[in-house]
């Protein structure tokens, strides 16, 4: 992982420009993609109930950038970006979304459970938090085993206000298991405002780690640079035997709770301003200083690999329907 | 890797099959897609191929009738120990089990701790029961088999149960007391033939007994077949090298199919109250096979030459003959022709084969006086009879198909 | 052979599996030190130190939560939920997660987790400390469940849920932790999945699980003297269900009454009496008969418990009325 440079004699870490321009492939591809999945939506080409994570994908790209492959995660309902990020190639991803059995999850999971155990995918999770408890488990696991490795936990601010969260943080911090627990904080929780679901300013949701002791590493969610580094520092914390890491990186959901959410909750101005200035797709286009030109070579390039990921999975093979019942039991 | 033969579903509908032999033994080897055993099955006998390459180390139902996925071998390498797997499918439902669940069966409910009761007289069949008319027999599940087994009339019974429900004792009691039954018929001297249905014979029991309660009617007409024998003659003379000579039951088949498609109602199956009416005539031809009766299908038969018609027909009447029919060959069917006019029938009524609904008997051509043109003469004459299921095709209907047939036999360019 | 109690049967399978295998170990409240509110796990902690036998917080949700993601990446847990009325709150653990990973995942997880958990009524503990749930977790395809009746039964199932591949909810019964019972020298794994017949009979068969086996054994006893001979099927494995032995069994007698102690409305009894009315349909002589308990959160008062609670004398009548006569 030689992403980060130092800055001659100043101890400041920094992403390398060549990393930061992988970065940007690799957050335009889930951007594409997760337009495309929204496109086919709406034609009434994929079955199913689709989250997207327009406007997260610095979380995704920055976050699994600084894991290693035998490190796991496990997802959210809205699992798109962190499943592409951790390795799964898009043409698996899109062939689950068309239920194939060419899927990342043969076609049993869908858009809410994809899996790829091979690049260290545990799972989306379609109840917030569920995900959260098996994370502890598993880097529980890692720990009894001695091995180097760390689990990671995406949800969102919705999940702290569960008891799985809680009991779970506990747990792990008692037991000081190498652990992250990534709080994407996009501020809503379905259709419901911070302001409703959390007693602390939005802001403030960080102090949660608090209450277990556990160590907060805190960083804005709309920039993959800050994203990739505190995600670094807290997994070099998680593996120190110190303990687990609330991970708290404060991000924009630039579109509806989920494919076809009118969003009658939300100020329209107010999305609109979000979408000008907390693209972090935009912003990280402003900083790279890419040319049109450049931009738009790439973005031909990545488009054309998101079309034939449509192009893949439409070809792929309907399952059986008696194999309905073939993974009920090992 | 061993693995188990397990009895296929060679077709819709198939429960159950019987091994007739094998045509391997044990510790031969078998490739894939060679020809293991013959099965029969309520339609066909045939062969049943191998799935997997290997040798053949078990064969655990060498002969006899056992359910649809019962292990009846094991395929694996030379000398691999196989015996748990054996054990397994013999455990299992395996060919014998059939037997135990018959002898389970057929054992009479056992005898119970007889518990007092009042008034313990029999149970016999002459005791009235304390039943309205029309009132519902309660019976326990088991009552009533053992009932429908021996043919006893539950509402004969009085039930010892709770609210009066029948118990398998009952049965047994009201058995133990048959009402006199008539003088058993004197029975010829001489040996007595015992035949076993084979499988292919039960069906044909089933599904004529079934057909049998299907309300039907029958319409006769006769056709002058001149035209219809000079056609086939005609035929005959242009026949190149190798090729079939079709008979008149040929051209028949052909101009009836050209008939069906013009009349759906009558070219249709009744299945689960509803009908199918289909658009194309896959005609069945009632074949005497060894096994009995057998209906292969000449499919699209009113696309097809006469000349193709008679090759389909001799293909399939020489595998019927030699029991190498496929299911395929006797599924489809939308009619079905039954002809006897070979053994000097003039006219008889054929029974249904559902679910299609109707059937055309054909009997001899004879020859026979004709009003023609005002004058008496002898003309070959057809006389065909037609079943039809009066729950699918009405009077009407029946006999605009009839007519157009006679209008074809009569001049078959018409169909043709 | 050896006479183990049911209690000692339990900790001998769990002490041999965890020296036997690295990839075991145990969670639960109170399971450390104390040894487990049943005394189970007493004398583990010496033997196999704190790393494996974990003592932890009041947290069922993260209990078998973190249990699940261990089992994910190949270990065998064993969590232990204290009382299975505390089961609710693992439940979308269990039913959502634990069930579901390895169809969810097209067959790349599975989760070869163990909860055991105990229950049930006899010494007044209220509604939330004995109830019999077994029921719940049958209706969730991807679990197994397990609930044995005997010290030879408990050893020798707990050591096959273990070493299972998939989630098994094991269920111990309270007040059968002190009976004793013959053990085999060895531990044999009993197969999940094979039902137990405790007696043969010929006139009525009785279904029935946990304390019910023995309640059970009891009546057939008393209808024995009455002249009606009873057979006695433990199906131990509740899912996947032994359907042939107890079909079979009905086939044979004619006649059955199921019995647990969970409430019969809904319970497993209504299972069984579906299949084997299914497959035993043309040799039944007279409906099937449940026993469970009435339908009311278990009272206080030992008067009212008893009452709620079946008793032998409850398969007993319900055995009298199978084989009754108008």
């Amino acid at each position: 992982m030689a992403t980060v440079e130092e800055k001659a004699g100043s101890g400041d870490k920094r992403v390398s420009e060549g990393t930061l321009r992988d970065f940007f492939r690799e957050m335009l591809l889930i951007r594409r993609f997760e337009e495309k999945v929204e496109e086919r939506f709406r034609a009434g080409e994929l079955p199913g109930f689709l989250h997207v994570a327009i406007g997260q994908e610095a979380i995704a790209t920055g976050v699994c950038a600084a894991l290693a492959r035998e490190d796991v995660i496990a997802s959210t309902h809205r699992a798109h970006g962190h499943t592409i990020a951790k390795g799964t190639h898009v043409n698996a991803v899109m062939a689950e979304l068309y239920g194939k059995t060419e899927g990342c999850s043969g076609g049993y999971g869908g858009s809410m459970h994809l899996y790829d155990v091979e690049v260290g995918n545990l799972g989306a999770n379609a109840v917030v938090a569920g995900g959260i408890p098996g994370i502890v488990g598993a880097a529980l696991a890692f720990q009894l085993r001695g091995e180097k490795r760390v689990a990671v936990a995406f949800f969102g601010d919705g999940a702290t206000n569960t008891g799985t969260f809680h009991e779970s943080l506990n747990l792990a911090q008692l037991w000081k298991v190498p652990a992250v627990f990534v709080l994407e904080n996009n501020g809503w929780a379905e259709s419901t405002p911070n302001t409703q679901h959390s007693p602390l300013p939005i802001d403030e949701l960080g102090k949660r780690a608090a209450a277990f002791g556990m160590k907060l590493i805190e960083a804005d969610g709309q920039d993959v640079e800050a994203v990739h580094l505190a995600t670094l520092a807290a997994r070099d914390h998680a593996l120190s035997g110190k303990g687990p890491v609330l991970l708290h990186l404060r991000t924009y959901r630039l579109t509806g709770h989920f494919v076809g959410d009118p969003q009658v909750y939300r100020d329209k101005d107010e999305l609109k301003r979000e979408r000008e200035t907390k693209d972090p797709i935009e912003l990280l286009r402003a900083r790279l200083e890419l040319s049109d030109e450049d931009f738009e070579a790439l973005d031909a390039e990545i488009t054309a690999e998101v079309e034939a990921s449509v192009e893949f999975a439409k070809a792929g093979t309907d399952p059986a329907p008696e194999d309905a019942l073939k993974h009920v039991y090992a | 890797m061993a693995v188990e033969v397990k009895l296929p579903r060679l077709g819709q509908g198939m429960e159950a099959g019987t091994i007739v032999r094998w045509l391997k033994s044990e510790g031969e080897a078998v490739s894939k897609g060679e020809p293991l055993y013959e099965l029969d099955t309520d339609k066909v006998t045939q062969e049943v191929e191998a799935e997997a390459d290997g040798v053949l180390l078990k064969i655990v139902l060498p002969e006899g009738e056992a359910d649809v996925g019962t292990t009846v071998a094991i395929l694996g390498s030379e000398g691999e120990d196989v015996s748990e797997l054996i054990a397994g499918a013999q455990g299992g439902n395996g060919g014998a089990p059939a037997a135990a669940a018959d002898e389970a069966a057929s054992e009479p409910a056992k005898s119970r701790a007889e518990e007092p009761r009042s008034g313990s007289e029999p149970q016999g069949s002459l005791a009235a029961p304390a039943r309205r008319p029309g009132e519902r027999v309660k019976a326990s599940p088991l009552a009533r088999r053992i009932a429908r087994e021996r043919g006893i009339d539950l509402a004969a019974l009085t039930g010892t149960g709770p609210d009066g429900r029948i118990i398998a004792e009952d049965v047994e009691q009201g058995v133990a007391a048959p009402a006199p039954a008539a003088a058993p018929a004197a029975v010829p001297a001489g040996e007595v033939e015992i035949v076993e249905l084979t499988s292919v014979r039960k069906t044909i029991a089933r599904r004529l007994t079934e057909a049998w309660q299907a309300p039907v009617f029958q319409l006769t007409v006769t056709a002058n077949a001149v035209e219809l024998v000079a056609t086939r003659e005609r035929m005959v003379e242009l026949l190149r090298e190798g090729e079939v000579k079709p008979t008149v039951n040929d051209v028949l088949t052909r101009v009836v199919a050209s008939a069906l498609v013009r009349h759906r109602p009558v070219n249709a199956t009744f299945v689960d109250g509803k009908l199918q009416r289909y658009p194309g005539a896959n005609v069945g031809i009632a074949v005497a096979a060894p096994s009995g009766l057998i209906v292969p299908v000449i499919r699209d038969a009113d696309r097809k030459s006469v000349q193709r018609i008679a090759a389909d027909r001799a293909d399939l009447v020489s595998r019927a003959r030699d029991g190498k029919l496929q299911l395929a060959d006797l599924e489809g069917g939308t009619f079905t022709i039954s002809n006897l006019g070979m053994y000097g029938i003039e006219q008889f009524i054929a029974v249904l084969n559902p679910p299609q609904v109707a059937i055309l008997a054909v009997g001899s051509i004879e020859d026979r006086p004709h009003a023609i043109d005002g004058k008496l003469e002898i003309a070959p004459t057809l006389t065909l009879t037609l079943t039809c299921d009066h729950r699918a095709i009405d009077g009407s209907e029946g006999a605009e198909f009839l007519r157009t047939v006679k209008q074809f036999v009569e001049s078959p360019a018409l169909a043709l | 052979m050896p006479e183990l109690t049911y209690r000692e049967a339990v900790r001998d399978a769990l002490a041999r599996a965890l020296r036997e295998d690295d990839g075991v170990f145990l969670m639960g409240e109170d399971i450390a030190e104390m040894g487990g509110s049943m005394a189970v796990t007493q004398g583990l902690l010496e033997e196999f130190g704190p790393q494996r036998i974990r003592n932890t917080p009041i947290s069922e949700m993260a209990i078998v939560g973190s249990g699940i993601g261990a089992a994910l990446q190949g270990m065998r847990p064993v969590v232990e939920i204290m009382y299975e009325d505390f089961l609710t709150l693992s439940m979308e653990q269990l039913v959502n997660q634990a069930a579901k990973h390895r169809t969810m995942s097209g067959g790349q997880l599975k989760v070869p987790l163990t909860v055991r958990t105990q229950g049930g009524a006899g010494w007044s503990p209220g509604a939330q400390h004995a109830q019999q749930l077994e029921a719940w977790f049958v209706h969730v395809p991807g679990l197994k469940v397990v609930f044995a009746s005997t010290p030879e039964d408990v050893r020798g199932l707990l050591w096959s849920s273990i070493y299972d591949d998939n989630p098994v909810v094991f269920f111990e019964h309270r007040t059968l932790y002190p009976i004793k019972g013959e053990v085999p020298e060895e531990l044999e794994p009993i197969p999940l999945g094979k039902a137990r017949v405790h007696r043969e009979g010929t006139d009525v068969t009785v279904v029935a699980t946990g304390r019910l086996v023995h309640e059970s054994l009891a009546a057939a006893e008393q209808a024995e003297a009455d002249g009606i001979s009873v057979e006695v099927v433990d199906p131990r494995t509740l899912l996947p269900l032994d359907e042939e032995t107890i079909v079979e069994s009905v086939k044979k007698t004619t006649r059955c009454v199921t019995a647990h102690e969970a409430v019969t409305r809904g319970g497993f009894g209504a299972e069984l009496a579906a299949v084997i009315q299914h497959g035993a349909f043309d040799y039944l002589d007279a409906p099937i008969e449940r026993v469970g308990s009435k339908f009311a959160p278990l009272p206080f008062a030992p008067v009212m418990e008893q009452h709620v609670v079946p008793h032998a004398a409850d398969v007993l009548e319900a055995i009298k009325k199978t084989v009754a006569r108008a």
